[in-house]
């Protein structure tokens, strides 16, 4: 049941006022003009805001334009002193594979027997590697493998083998570590041909060393 | 506010709250319904009405000091135009006015006769229709007045020119300076339409103040505001919206039918059969003042029987037309009729009527099934049924 069947209501819908003392008809009108009063503050501040952001684009392409010079000479420099410090770098690995070999070859004279006459100590010399591969325009500052290792070898004559065993056994005392490593090879050991004044038949001999590799590393 | 953009494309701008073109909605929770220039030396009667919790709660009661001025009568008077302020306590957000106005008319019609009433200006009123007298109809012999919905001239006398068209349900037009409203009947093809000057629909719009509460949401004519009245009776409510209903008044008794909740038959009785005609016959008859005679209805001493039955008589009559006719064209079984605004001797009419018809008659308070709020006092509560009636229509709430 709905009691809209019985309301015969005369009152035009265009007459029905508000009963809200505030009223909506001057309330509305004067929130739209407020609002857009603020829409235009909004947008007056977004206009300025972008003006503002414009100019410091504009200075700022300006400033880079004007030390794009320098800049293009301060990267030169950098790359030029990376590539110094890369040679130097370079001269850094060499200095460390120095092999320092000196001191013990003098301390050698020292602990050599009496007996024992050396006819040669060589330090053969590594096989040589590439520094201008195929297609490079410049050669390589240093070689490809960090790690090179080189053979002392020393030969020499002696009347029997105690000296010549005497000998060896020096050179794996710790004094000598830096000529050469435990690792060694007798190439030969036998009757030397050649006789001495006397009458007096000597032994000849020739052992090969594996000398401590040289590193090209810091 | 209507927008013209090109010859046939408007837009409607509808803002609530707004005066010019808002479609203001009409509160359904909280209004006052009042009576304007009733016969009541008291001032106008009001209720204020608060649906809470699905139930009508009635806030207030009284009187309220009619507007300065009177109805304007012609278009000349309208300039006069007084404000008119209601009590704190009926300071309900949206008014429901109905008014007494000799120059407004509710009744029962088909389309054709109401669009020749808006072509004409003329209105059909409330006086009892003396025409096909004699007449049978339904199997009853008709009673001078006693027709069915009135129905449409066969031969009607157009105005040449602009036929009006047909106003929707529930959307007051404008036409030949009337005001016109119609809802439809639950009798197929027929309609209750009111109307109204223009001038007094107009004065009575502008009546309470834009701004201050309550502001008009419904201008309704008293009769069909008192047809409303009875939409919260519990009575009413239990027979899902089908009764039969007698509204008796000073000076003229109405019988309205309902049929599912909505009206179906609305008639005034012919002859002189309101309350006033009521005391004069007791008065002749048994020679008391009009002080006395609700004390006399009242006191079992006293049997006004011999003065009532003559003036019960026609009213039987009428209410056995009105059963009748329900019956017979809408399969109605009426056995028992509300009898609202009597302000004493319900119990003779009921008596009467169950002699006469087989008919039982039940007067039930006008507030009956309302809760009344703390402090509010009723009397004479017979006298506000076209208040309650208005704002109960108004509130458009389904039960």
């Amino acid at each position: 049941m709905n009691n809209a069947s019985f309301h015969l209501n005369l009152l035009k819908q265009t007459e029905k006022l508000s009963s809200s003392p505030v009223r909506l008809r001057v309330i509305l009108p004067l929130l739209a003009i407020l609002a857009c009063l603020g829409m235009a503050v909004w947008w007056g501040l977004i206009f300025t805001q972008s003006l503002v952001v414009r100019a410091d684009i504009s200075s700022t392409e300006e400033d880079v334009r004007a030390k794009s010079k320098e800049h293009a000479e301060i990267i030169g420099l950098m790359n030029d002193a990376r590539e110094l410090e890369l040679q130097v770098e370079q001269l850094e690995y060499y200095r460390n594979g120095v092999r320092r070999s000196a001191e013990p070859l003098a301390q050698l004279a020292e602990v050599m027997p009496v007996r024992v006459q050396l006819t040669k100590l060589s330090m053969v010399a590594p096989v040589r590697q590439n520094l201008q591969p195929p297609g490079a325009k410049v050669p390589l500052f240093g070689p490809t493998e960090n790690v090179e290792t080189q053979k002392l070898v020393i030969a020499g004559k002696t009347t029997k083998e105690t000296p010549v065993m005497a000998m060896m056994e020096s050179l794996g005392m710790p004094e000598f570590e830096d000529l050469v490593t435990k690792e060694k090879n007798i190439n030969s050991f036998k009757q030397d041909n050649a006789q001495e004044r006397g009458g007096q038949r000597l032994l000849s001999f020739e052992l090969e060393y594996t000398m401590p590799g040289r590193t090209f590393a810091k | 506010m209507k927008i013209q953009l090109t010859k046939d494309k408007a837009i409607d701008i509808s803002i609530p709250g707004l005066g010019g073109g808002g479609k203001g909605k009409v509160s359904k929770a909280d209004l006052v319904g009042v009576e304007l220039f009733s016969d009541d030396e008291e001032g106008c009667p009001a209720v204020r009405l608060i649906r809470r919790k699905n139930a009508w709660h009635l806030a207030a009661f009284g009187y309220v000091k009619a507007p300065d001025g009177e109805l304007p009568q012609r278009w000349e008077d309208t300039p006069k135009q007084p404000t008119w302020e209601l009590p704190r306590e009926f300071q309900s957000p949206v008014a429901a006015i109905a008014v007494n106005s000799d120059m407004g008319s509710f009744g029962q019609a088909s389309a054709d006769a109401i669009v020749q009433e808006m072509i004409h200006g003329t209105v059909h009123t409330d006086a009892p229709a003396s025409s096909d007298s004699g007449k049978k109809r339904f199997g009853i012999k008709r009673a001078p007045g006693a027709s069915a919905p009135k129905a449409a001239d066969p031969q009607p006398q157009r105005t040449p020119g602009r036929v009006p068209e047909f106003p929707a349900a529930g959307v007051p037009v404008s036409e030949n300076g009337r005001r016109f409203a119609v809802r439809p009947s639950a009798e197929e093809g027929f309609h209750f339409a009111v109307s109204l000057p223009e001038f007094q629909s107009l004065w009575l719009g502008r009546l309470l103040p834009e701004g201050r509460r309550p502001t008009a949401g419904s201008i309704q004519i008293s009769n069909a505001a008192l047809m409303a009245s009875v939409l919260a009776q519990p009575e009413y409510i239990a027979a899902k919206g089908s009764v039969l209903a007698i509204f008796v008044r000073d000076s003229a008794l109405f019988i309205a039918g309902y049929k599912d909740g909505m009206p179906v038959l609305w008639r005034r009785c012919p002859g002189d059969c309101g309350y006033n005609a009521m005391c004069t016959a007791l008065k002749k008859t048994l020679g008391i003042e009009r002080d006395l005679i609700e004390s006399v209805l009242a006191d079992s001493l006293i049997d006004p029987k011999p003065a009532l039955e003559p003036f019960l008589h026609p009213i039987m009559e009428q209410l056995e037309l009105a059963r009748a006719y329900l019956a017979s064209k809408h399969a109605m079984n009426i056995e028992k009729v509300l009898l609202m605004g009597l302000p004493a001797g319900a119990e003779h009419w009921q008596r009467c009527a169950e002699e006469t018809l087989k008919l039982h008659i039940v007067a039930p308070a006008p507030f009956e099934g309302m809760t009344v709020d703390k402090g509010v006092e009723i009397k004479n509560p017979h006298r506000h049924l076209v208040a309650l009636g208005a704002a109960l229509a108004a509130s458009e709430v389904e039960s």
